[in-house]
């Protein structure tokens, strides 16, 4: 039997119908009262069970869209090594870097299918500079930024990236771009890079000409980036 | 063994370190029970919405702060979408326009059971409907009230102008009585 004076604020507290400042009240007390917090588990067993009291309905799908969308862009952007590495349910993978480039998607194929807005065409040559500058579209895998957009210009002079529209990248994160050559693994480059309010960034990926390189990367990596990609790409520029 | 074979708990430590399907695991495991309770305290399929969305995005940004020690996955979702829902009737003041603007929403989105879960879940909420209609109507009220309306012990004191004391002792008679005929149901939420 609770003996305790409080005992009468605590189906209040299980049905979430204390106000405010008596809530804090209550919970700095029922840290150290054993009484109410006996009371609390044997109350809490009747307030569990009351969301079945509602009449059940079933969510509109294109909740779980927009709800999905949302998660998958997070997740894209969450380091994929440590989430990946002890999945109790998932085979070895390869990391992405070690599959064929295109192949490269930063989610099992039929989720990212459902959800991944690829944007532009990789490798699209839109516009040329003449003989020594070209602008190449990148894609941006970021569901939850549509208009997110990269593009990449080459000269013999420099190579530079350039986003708008992009989100930050997860807090203590930055982004970090690699240079991707045939068979090998991405090259991590200084080219670390956060993006301003509106989502703008033009980064120098490189002094001098790109050569032997088929793609440009760009992943979000811890602060002071990476010598390994941690997650998956979020942008890829094909310079093929 | 895929995703589909893990128990709630199991996912969980799949979601707090960024599993998206695991999570959509999750989400389509306690969506429906989610967004009935929503529907049922904020009375319209659009705040409904958005408080399912807050609650699971919510819950994936702090899949971290879920402890298996103090309860299953559901109760915990459920305690998210509560507080919530809540939160969204304290914010927008919405006590009084509640349930007037999406009648008949019941009879085109109930759910159909497709599984043997489902159907039991459906058993389950029958139950606790009858366990509520056999309290003291002045019991149930005041449970109702506080769960799925939101409103605080003094308010609930207020509108139905009683003392506080007497409300807070029809909720703790009401909810032990309810615990003792839910005797069975205790895992219903696990």
């Amino acid at each position: 039997m609770n003996g305790c004076e409080h005992r009468e604020s605590v189906a209040s507290y299980v049905l979430g119908a204390l106000p405010e400042d008596e809530y804090e009240r209550f919970a700095t007390h029922l840290a150290t009262c054993d009484d109410c917090q006996s009371t609390v588990a044997e109350l809490q067993v009747a307030a569990d069970a009351l969301p079945l009291a509602a009449v059940q309905l079933v969510p509109p799908p294109d909740l779980k869209d927009r709800i999905m969308a949302v998660v998958r862009s997070e997740a894209h952007l969450q380091s994929a090594a440590e989430t990946r590495g002890d999945e109790p349910a998932a085979a070895p993978r390869r990391p992405w870097w070690r599959r064929p480039f295109l192949a490269v998607r930063p989610l099992p194929a039929a989720a990212a299918a459902a959800v991944l807005i690829a944007l532009g065409v990789v490798g699209g040559v839109l516009l040329s500079g003449g003989e020594s500058t070209r602008t190449v579209q990148g894609t941006v895998e970021i569901a939850s930024a549509p208009n997110a957009r990269a593009s990449l210009q080459l000269s013999n002079d420099a190579t530079k990236l350039t986003v708008r529209n992009m989100p930050p990248p997860p807090s203590g994160k930055v982004y970090q771009v690699w240079l991707k050559r045939p068979a090998q693994d991405p090259t991590p480059t200084t080219a670390l890079f956060r993006v301003d309010s509106r989502g703008s960034a033009d980064v120098e990926v490189q002094r001098g000409k790109l050569k032997g390189v088929e793609a440009v990367l760009v992943t979000a990596e811890p602060d002071g980036g990476s010598m390994k990609p941690t997650s998956n790409p979020v942008i890829a520029v094909s310079t093929a | 063994m895929g995703l589909v074979h893990l128990a709630d708990e199991d996912l969980m430590q799949l979601v707090r370190r960024g599993d998206a399907a695991a999570f959509e695991m999750v989400y389509d495991r306690h969506a429906t029970a989610a967004f009935s309770l929503a529907y049922r305290m904020t009375g319209t399929r659009n705040a409904a919405e958005d408080v399912v969305q807050e609650a699971f995005l919510s819950l994936w940004r702090s899949g971290a702060r879920y402890d298996r020690a103090r309860g299953s996955v559901r109760t915990w979702v459920l305690g998210i979408v509560h507080n919530r829902a809540i939160d969204a009737l304290r914010r927008s003041m919405v006590h009084d326009r509640r349930r007037a603007s999406d009648e008949g929403i019941e009879e085109r989105f109930e759910a159909r059971e497709r599984t043997d879960v489902e159907a039991a879940r459906r058993d389950e909420a029958r139950d606790v409907r009858e366990a509520l209609e056999t309290l003291p109507p002045e019991q149930s009220k005041v449970i109702e009230l506080a769960y799925f309306g939101g409103f605080t012990h003094s308010e609930i004191a207020s509108m139905l102008d009683t003392p506080i004391g007497t409300v807070k002792g029809r909720m703790r008679l009401g909810l032990e009585k309810l615990r003792g005929q839910l005797g069975g149901l205790a895992g219903a939420m696990s």
